[in-house]
């Protein structure tokens, strides 16, 4: 890596315990990701990516080794202490959107601005400025429910910039979606990558929107077994 | 504040359960703020008879026993006795009417001197005096049955074995915390009426001498004193004076009977405390359902709250102030719609002529109100820690 790293990960092993079994997912990796890198992470199901994903999150902890986010060694910083760290840090998009349905698009976009001491004002303002960028002004007042699953998705990714976080985790972002609504969503993403120098940990089947990405990473069985650095990335668009 | 929207939007999600569980907080509390009024005005009825400085005898033994006629003036010999009145409760029925109102025979020169909290015009008072068969009647009474001076009055005897029929001579008024449903009549009237029968009944009747609904009885004599001081003392001496006579008496002032008829409720009035408490604990476990299926649905929403930085408190916070704000919405609807019922249906015309008049009193409503916000913590408590404390990846419920 030729640029400074946001994301480091030492010796992480991590298992998980069902009843008297113990479930080994990641085993000894190491990883470097970059400033401003967009990567993905490619793998069979059960192959470890959305537990990396979770790790690098803050969603969970390495049951053995390093996960060092911006500087931020993770494993130190207690339950109420990673909580507040990824409201700052860390923006979130999901296979499947996770809006609350209760909310309209500009109070799911305004929800992790409610944890900032931001003024209504204010907070109107930035919520806005995430619409734009998703190009989801002029849906503000619409539920869940009114939009279509591209739109959703948009919606998410407001909420996941809204806070302006320089990491962003994208859950299989498109899997949900069709192959033209997926196509845009990667290009927002890219967008978000290029313009508003977000890294990106993506995980995802799809070998399509991997190819958006600048590094792949292949996970198997908890083991990086393959990475391939994109010179030139593939775009819709091209 | 900035989370209202939120936990709003929450509560009204499910509409059905939500009014489901606000309707059985509602009409809980409703139906206890009318129990608990009903005690609590029991008692304010007896603090609030203090400033009349009346007391009452009665048979020692209680109101079915007999206290004779001619004591009635023999106290009012007494020294510090301004004015006595026999006071018997008939309980007769009025046309097809199966609740009652308070019906006693009394002296009529004197009653209004004994109750002098009420007034009446002189010339109606006069035709009262004048009429045996007259009734003074309270202008509630008046209004509820749409009585006027001179309308007929019959009474069904149900506890004596004789009917009245009365005409409605006076229409007496008073504060609006007295019995203004009252139907005051000659005494002399009854125990005519009484003579007939127990002349009747002495071949072979069935009605007891020393009974309380024979000719020649009293009931109660309702005594009007100079001041409050003397009536501790006046009361034992009336009590001694015939303690060694064929009917002894009691005599309390008019406080201490109304805390009587309490403290025969005693037990009652135990009992619907305890079901009381078993409503509230039942309403738990309602609001509590309620809460635990809400937030088992919301399971990947508490997740996503916690994955973008809702601390645990936060989520607590939501939880416990949606499960407070429905329980709160129903005892709010419950107790202070009680409230606002009462101060604009009159009740107390319900009662039987036990209560002068009904209202919920503040202290009973927000009791209720604090109830149902304590039923609304407590039922929000296990689920709100049960989403704290879950885990965000199994709530996202995506592990690769």
């Amino acid at each position: 890596m030729c640029q400074t790293s946001s994301i480091v990960l030492r010796s992480v092993y991590k298992e998980y315990r069902r009843d008297e079994f113990v479930i080994p997912v990641l085993a000894d990796l190491d990883l470097e990701v970059a400033e401003g890198e967009y990567l993905a992470l490619m793998g069979p199901s059960g192959s470890g990516k959305t537990t990396l994903l979770n790790l690098v999150a803050g969603l969970d902890q390495a049951t053995r080794g390093e996960v060092i986010v911006h500087g931020q060694v993770l494993g130190h910083l207690s339950e109420a202490e990673v909580t507040r760290w990824r409201a700052n840090n860390v923006g979130f998009i999901f296979q499947t959107y996770n809006l609350i349905p209760v909310l309209t698009a500009f109070e799911n976009v305004e929800l992790p601005l409610l944890l900032t001491k931001l003024s209504r004002r204010k907070r109107r303002e930035n919520v806005m400025t995430a619409l734009r960028i998703v190009g989801l002004e002029k849906r503000e007042h619409h539920y869940p429910r009114q939009l279509s699953g591209g739109q959703e998705q948009r919606v998410a990714i407001a909420r996941a910039i809204v806070t302006d976080p320089y990491l962003l985790v994208a859950d299989e972002p498109t899997g949900d979606l069709d192959r033209t609504t997926a196509g845009e969503i990667l290009d927002l993403l890219e967008l978000l990558n290029r313009e508003f120098q977000k890294s990106i940990v993506m995980v995802t089947h799809d070998p399509l929107a991997a190819a958006r990405a600048s590094r792949v990473l292949y996970l198997d069985k908890g083991r990086l077994v393959d990475e391939v650095i994109q010179e030139t990335r593939v775009s819709v668009a091209s | 504040m900035k989370y209202l929207t939120y936990i709003f939007r929450n509560a009204r999600r499910n509409p059905i359960r939500s009014l489901l569980t606000i309707a059985s907080t509602c009409i809980s509390l409703f139906l206890m703020m009318i129990l608990l009024a009903f005690f609590d005005m029991r008692e304010d009825a007896g603090k609030a008879n203090r400033v009349f400085n009346r007391i009452i005898t009665m048979n020692a033994t209680g109101f079915a026993g007999m206290v004779p006629i001619g004591r009635v003036p023999e106290v009012g010999r007494m020294d510090g006795v301004l004015a006595t009145s026999p006071f018997s409760w008939f309980g007769g029925k009025y046309h097809d009417e199966t609740m009652p109102f308070a019906q006693f025979s009394v002296d009529a020169d004197s009653v209004f001197k004994v109750l002098d909290e009420f007034h009446v015009s002189e010339s109606q008072l006069a035709d009262f005096k004048a009429n045996k068969d007259g009734a003074a009647i309270g202008r509630r009474l008046a209004s509820d049955r749409g009585l006027k001076i001179g309308d007929p009055l019959p009474l069904k005897g149900d506890l004596y074995p004789v009917d009245m029929d009365l005409t409605v001579r006076a229409i007496y008024d008073g504060p609006s915390n007295r019995n203004l449903r009252m139907c005051l009549f000659h005494y002399e009237y009854l125990d005519e009426a009484l003579k007939k029968v127990t002349m009747s009944s002495a071949s072979g009747g069935s009605l007891a001498t020393d009974s309380a609904r024979t000719s020649g009885n009293a009931g109660m004599i309702f005594i009007k004193c100079k001041n409050a001081d003397i009536m501790p003392s006046l009361g034992r001496k009336i009590d001694d004076l015939y303690r060694n006579s064929e009917f002894p008496t009691r005599t309390q002032t008019e406080e201490a009977f109304g805390k009587m008829f309490s403290d025969m409720l005693g037990d009652l009035q135990n009992a619907i405390y305890g079901i009381g408490a078993a409503v509230v604990v039942s309403l738990l476990f309602v609001a509590s359902n309620a809460m635990a299926i809400a937030m088992r649905e919301r399971t990947s929403e508490v997740a996503i709250l916690k994955a973008i930085g809702f601390s645990k408190g936060r989520v607590l916070f939501l939880v416990l102030t949606e499960a407070i704000l429905v329980a709160g919405l129903g005892g709010a609807l419950g107790s202070l719609g009680c409230k606002a019922v009462c101060d604009f249906v009159d009740v107390a015309k319900y009662s039987a002529g036990i209560l002068p008049v009904f209202f919920v009193p503040w202290r009973i409503a927000l009791l209720g109100l604090v109830v149902s916000l304590f039923v609304g913590f407590a039922s929000g408590v296990v689920p709100a820690l049960l989403a704290a404390n879950s885990s965000v990846i199994n709530g996202l419920r995506k592990v690769g």
